[in-house]
């Protein structure tokens, strides 16, 4: 054992030159990845991105086909799951469905010989945390998908894992529940100091909950950092598009620009001064015509037909705030613009 | 935690609200359906009964006869058939044999199939769908052709005895059950549950005897029952295979309607209703039909 400084600074994992081919499919392809102990990081991106692949080598469930996994510093590359020591939340929960709730959660106590006395006091810990102390008894079918979820937490947080893996675990749930779990995991993670690597291909909820989000596309990742770092500054168009800049646009120098649509002023030409483009020092600013108008309730969405400083034809959304309606209908000539601080150069 | 209380209380009590909504509306529909919704499918459905049922209620009536002969109606009521039936050497040798040959060959069966349905669900070998049909094949391959192929091969050419030929034939009869019905649960089951036991410490053989054994239960007992009774009731096997020290039942039964007709046979085919009705009702007290013939756990 080293050091209790250095042991806090390890990271909790870490992946390395990891890949994962089936047949001619290459799911994950060479990543480099280090887990911040203490730290909640999602793997986040659409589905097929390799997010999943990646959480089911690290839990032991696939081999990758190249590459070295440590976990707390040791190779686990080819380590079974049940050697492994870290707990598993899966989509679909797979709670055992024989079993009284307490006895899925204390049944890996039960493999690792905890004492009944200590185990049950433990059960009934884990279960208090998650808030289900009064359901110990039933069975896993009487409850509801929520309850179900937390059952699924407490079972693989009762064995004090190394690292807490979830796998989509709000993607079941109604909208409503889902909002209130990320709060729910963020509690218990705070409670209990776990480091967690979570699956997820909605964006919100890893801006939300995510102290590290890894961006991953065709088994590579894409950016990774801070929600907070990646959010306003998307490394590629990929990215962008996937947090919601649906504003891409060519500067003259040939540079990739994007601006979300809330940051899209959309305005009728001022009086004969409007046409042509200003300098990309300026700003965005693009004469063009409106082509739909969607009302959102909150929102009030303005589609614009442009053609950009590269000449290409764009397509520009405006996200207007709808209690401030503006009087503009499809046909309107208009002017698009955004002030430079909102303008985010790409790499591609 | 009080945070996380209040919402749920709600949603609970709009879930109640909602069943019982939907509990209060049933009855009305369903009380429409038997009599005036559908005629047709009902007296088809009747009349489907009556074919079934009927001459097996014959067979129960006549067996209490006080006559001499199978006929209908009965001449008076006495147990006299039931007891020269449980007394008669031949139906209860051949039903001792028909019971150790329909036990072995469920629980060989249920030794092969049930690890191969494991491989074939579970395993990553090639050529599933072929092994899979391989073992299904005896539902189709006509029983007599079994029999005789049997009779040729291991028991002329390997002078094998009848007894141990029966067991081969008859545990090939029941592997389609052995195979599909545990499949069927298999397949209806988490995959990740076992992954799940994993991942919290458990061997693979200890996930297997811990989740997946517990979940297939039910789906092992379908198949046992559904081999045993297939074993039981069979007749072109055990009829081409049959010796003078070793018969089943059925053979026994039909050999003796070939030569004496009297209600004896029908005192022991009500028995063997009898007996049939009971193992249904503890089966479905047990685990329940839903359970069986659905196969899993859930």
């Amino acid at each position: 054992m080293s050091t209790p400084e250095s042991a806090a600074e390890r990271p909790a994992a870490e992946l390395r030159g990891i890949s994962q081919v089936f047949g001619d499919f290459t799911a994950v392809d060479g990543i480099d990845l280090s887990i911040r102990r203490g730290a909640l990081t999602t793997l986040l991106g659409p589905s097929g991105c390799g997010k999943t692949t990646t959480l089911r080598m690290l839990a032991g469930y696939s081999a990758p086909t190249n590459g070295t996994i440590l976990i707390d510093g040791d190779d686990m590359t080819r380590t079974p799951p049940e050697k492994r020591g870290l707990g598993m939340v899966f989509q679909s929960y797979a709670l055992f469905p024989h079993l009284s709730v307490a006895e899925n959660v204390g049944y890996g106590l039960k493999l690792r010989r905890v004492p009944a006395d200590e185990r049950a006091r433990r059960v009934a810990e884990t279960l208090d945390l998650v808030g289900l102390g009064h359901l110990a008894a039933s069975k896993p079918k009487k409850l509801s998908g929520g309850q179900q979820q937390r059952v699924a937490l407490a079972r693989a947080i009762a064995i004090r894992p190394k690292l807490l893996l979830l796998d989509e675990p709000l993607s079941n749930l109604d909208a409503r529940l889902r909002v209130q779990m990320r709060a729910e995991i963020r509690r218990i993670q705070g409670e209990t100091g776990l480091t967690v690597v979570l699956v997820t291909h909605d964006q919100d909820e890893a801006l939300e909950m995510s102290d590290d989000m890894v961006l991953m596309r065709a088994g590579r990742i894409m950016q990774q950092g801070a929600p907070q770092s990646v959010f306003p500054a998307p490394a590629n168009r990929f990215v962008a598009d996937f947090l919601g800049y649906e504003n891409f646009v060519s500067a003259a120098d040939g540079t990739s620009l994007t601006v979300r649509p809330e940051h899209l002023v959309v305005e009728p030409p001022a009086g004969g001064a409007g046409g042509a483009a200003a300098p990309a020092a300026a700003g965005l600013h693009l004469p063009g015509t409106v082509t739909d108008v969607a009302y959102r309730g909150v929102d009030l969405l303005v589609t614009v037909a442009a053609i950009d400083a590269s000449g290409a034809r764009v397509r520009l959304v405006s996200d207007v705030r709808a209690t401030g309606t503006s009087s503009l209908a499809p046909g309107d000539d208009v002017v698009v613009t955004a002030p430079v601080s909102r303008l985010v150069a790409l790499a591609d | 935690m009080t945070r996380t209380s209040t919402p749920r209380t709600s949603t609970t009590v709009g879930a109640g609200t909602a069943s019982t909504a939907a509990r209060a509306s049933k009855p009305a529909r369903s009380s429409k359906t038997p009599g005036t919704g559908r005629p047709v499918a009902g007296t088809l459905a009747v009349a489907g009964y009556v074919v079934m049922i009927v001459p097996i209620l014959f067979v129960v009536a006549t067996a209490f006869t006080g006559g001499r002969t199978l006929t209908f109606p009965p001449q008076g009521f006495s147990l006299q058939w039931f007891e020269k039936a449980v007394t008669y050497a031949p139906f209860t040798g051949a039903l001792v044999s028909s019971l150790q040959l329909a036990v072995l060959a469920t629980v060989i069966a249920l030794a092969v199939g049930v690890p191969v349905t494991l491989a074939i669900h579970r395993g990553r070998l090639p050529g599933k769908g072929l092994i899979e049909g391989m073992f299904l094949s005896p539902l189709i391959v006509p029983e007599l052709v079994v029999g005789l192929a049997l009779y040729q091969q291991l028991m002329i050419g390997f002078g094998l005895a009848n007894f141990p030929t029966l067991l081969i034939g008859h545990t090939a009869l029941m592997m389609p059950y052995a195979v599909r019905v545990t499949g069927a649960s298999l397949a209806l089951a988490d995959p990740s549950l076992e992954e799940a036991a994993r991942g919290l410490g458990a061997s693979p053989v200890r996930a297997f005897f811990t989740v997946t054994l517990p979940l297939l239960r039910p789906g092992i007992f379908s198949a046992a029952l559904l081999s045993f009774v297939t074993s039981f009731n069979n007749v072109p096997l055990s009829l081409l295979l049959q010796s003078r020290d070793f018969r089943t039942l059925p053979v026994t039964m039909l050999d003796y309607v070939q030569q004496s007709y009297d209600p004896m046979v029908a005192a022991m085919a009500t028995l063997i209703l009898a007996a049939t009705v009971v193992v249904a009702v503890v089966a479905e007290r047990t685990v329940g039909f839903a359970k069986i013939f659905g196969g899993i756990n859930k």
